[in-house]
């Protein structure tokens, strides 16, 4: 059964589609990732949903409701981490969120709600004094306070340190496993692959696909990527005339060399043709992040930086 | 409503939490009149120029229109930049919540810190200068009422349109200081010109000082001082709660 709807939603900014045409549905009870370069248009779609904004064109329902006519009805049963929020930093967590437990007709309880996030021994801190990772669990904890059935989470681990963003991870499956859809925004590949059983790429305010992890990976087509020093020199032209090769690459005295599965039998045997060894050889499959640099036409040695 | 209670009650608490905000905005209009009336040469003798009243009686009525703009002007504002700055004005937009009692709940708490530092300023002036109680307490509530609700105005409209906690301060600072030298907190009312005093009573605060004042000694405020005031309520009131930014 879908929870979310969305047909054709456009949202227009100064005669600018940000979202332009996207359609997408949300099953119950999965875990649903939109991934997608900064502007494509994440949390415009995200924030449509949750009728913070209302669209331009199409149609958006979420539970059956619409997120601006039933707007009450949507904050009773959507909970919403919102991207860079904070909270004041002299409030205790207790207090935040026996205050906003208060908001709904039905809360969580919320002191085991802090539990099973992990914040059991901190609901008398103060939130400035939490760590990046523990501030996160409180507006996680905050978004499911109202026992919502679907909670939107946009870049929840942005900013976070790779164990942080590790026990994040195991929050989120937690909250799945309490029987809560999740709508993940993010653009940590790594994340999406981990979590999510489907995965919405969006650019350019499109959806330019959506699919399983693996569906994604096998859409562009099965890839291999071998990286080598070599002992000696070597051309360019020399390895790009082994079948298969697509491109070579040079990162200070490391080759990289893509193309299709197989080409490490060609290219070892050019190599030794020429009498020159492959030190420190590695052969790497594709990815989900593969497939998404592929299907959002990014330059990805720009981007590696931000996406590591 | 259980969330407006609810907002105020937490809103209150954080507050308690600002030693500057506590300082200022309760405690230091009191402290004022006490410095200047126990060590201002002077301050305790009537004077012939004004009615044969003195000093410390002229400056009651300006620390309380003090704490009301402490409290309105430089604690209000910057709160309201934060929560914009911080998205809790947005996160609240995803609750059952509307938003719009988060400030009423604002209002309530910065309210009760200007009654309280306002009864307090009386307390010291009735009980420790030997000043009369208001003689005209209805009259003087009133007043006081709309000291409060026209320069609240002011601070709403300027966490209105701030961005950030420090857009906010700026720019309630810009509003505080011009509004404190109108008020006679520099220099008294009495030794104001014509021309300053017409400026004065065409300001909240100018036109609270006389209000109180007059109450406070017998008279009726005077109808031009009140307009002003309700004039400033609904004028910048309702433009504040026309242009607040959620986010």
């Amino acid at each position: 059964m879908a929870v979310i709807e969305v047909e054709g939603l456009v949202k227009t900014y100064d005669g600018r589609n940000v979202v332009d045409g996207v359609t997408f549905g949300v099953e119950q009870g999965e875990i649903f990732g939109i991934v997608g370069p900064n502007g494509a248009g994440k949390t415009t779609i995200v924030e449509s949903v949750e009728g913070l904004r209302r669209p331009d064109g199409g149609s958006i329902r979420v539970l059956g409701l619409d997120p601006i006519e039933d707007r009450f009805e949507i904050t009773e049963r959507v909970g919403a981490q919102l991207q860079e929020s904070r909270l004041q930093d002299k409030v205790k967590v207790r207090e935040v969120l026996a205050t906003y437990a208060s908001f709904y007709r039905d809360p969580a309880d919320w002191r085991e709600l802090i539990d099973v996030l992990g914040l059991g021994d901190k609901a008398e801190s103060r939130y400035g004094s939490l760590s990046g990772g523990q501030k996160q669990r409180v507006s996680v904890a905050l978004a499911l306070v109202g026992n919502p059935e679907i909670a939107i989470l946009d870049e929840l681990t942005t900013g976070l340190d790779p164990q942080a963003r590790r026990s994040t991870w195991e929050t989120i499956e937690a909250i799945r496993d309490r029987g809560v859809t999740v709508v993940l925004v993010t653009h940590f590949m790594e994340e999406a692959e981990r979590l999510c059983n489907r995965i919405m790429v969006v650019d350019g305010g499109s959806a330019v696909a959506i699919d399983t992890p693996a569906g994604l990976i096998a859409s562009i087509g099965s890839g291999q990527r071998l990286r080598f020093t070599p002992s000696g020199p070597i051309s360019d032209d020399l390895i790009l005339g082994v079948p298969g090769v697509t491109a070579v690459e040079r990162r200070g005295s490391q080759v990289i060399v893509s193309g299709s599965e197989g080409i490490l039998q060609g290219v070892s045997v050019a190599l030794t043709g020429e009498g020159i060894l492959a030190a420190d050889l590695t052969v790497e499959q594709d990815s989900l992040e593969d497939a998404y640099f592929a299907l959002t036409n990014q330059d990805r040695t720009q981007d590696e930086g931000d996406a590591t | 409503m259980s969330a407006t209670v609810e907002l105020a009650r937490l809103e209150g608490k954080l507050f308690l939490r600002e030693p500057t905000s506590l300082f200022f905005g309760l405690v230091f209009p009191s402290l004022l009149l006490i410095a200047l009336g126990q060590f201002y040469p002077g301050f305790l003798d009537p004077v012939a120029d004004i009615g044969y009243r003195r000093y410390v009686d002229v400056y009651a009525p300006v620390v309380i229109a003090l704490g009301i703009a402490t409290v309105g002007l430089v604690t209000l504002p910057p709160v309201l930049g934060t929560y914009r700055q911080f998205g809790i004005l947005r996160r609240l937009r995803t609750t059952p919540v509307r938003p719009h009692k988060l400030l009423v709940a604002q209002l309530a708490v910065h309210g009760t810190v200007a009654v309280v530092a306002s009864a307090a300023a009386v307390a010291i002036a009735v009980l420790w200068f030997d000043a009369p109680f208001p003689e005209k307490p209805l009259w003087f509530l009133l007043s006081f009422l709309l000291a409060v609700t026209s320069v609240f105005s002011i601070g709403l409209l300027v966490g209105a349109i701030a961005k950030t906690t420090s857009g906010a301060t700026a720019l309630g600072m810009l509003v505080y200081f011009p509004m404190l030298f109108f008020a006679g907190v520099y220099v008294p009312r009495t030794v104001m010109s014509d021309a300053l005093l017409t400026v004065s009573d065409s300001t909240p605060l100018g036109s609270a000082v006389q209000a109180l004042y007059d109450a406070w000694f017998g008279a009726a405020p005077s109808a031009f001082n009140l307009l002003v005031m309700v004039t400033y309520t609904v004028v910048i009131g309702g433009i504040a709660v026309k242009v607040f930014r959620w986010d």
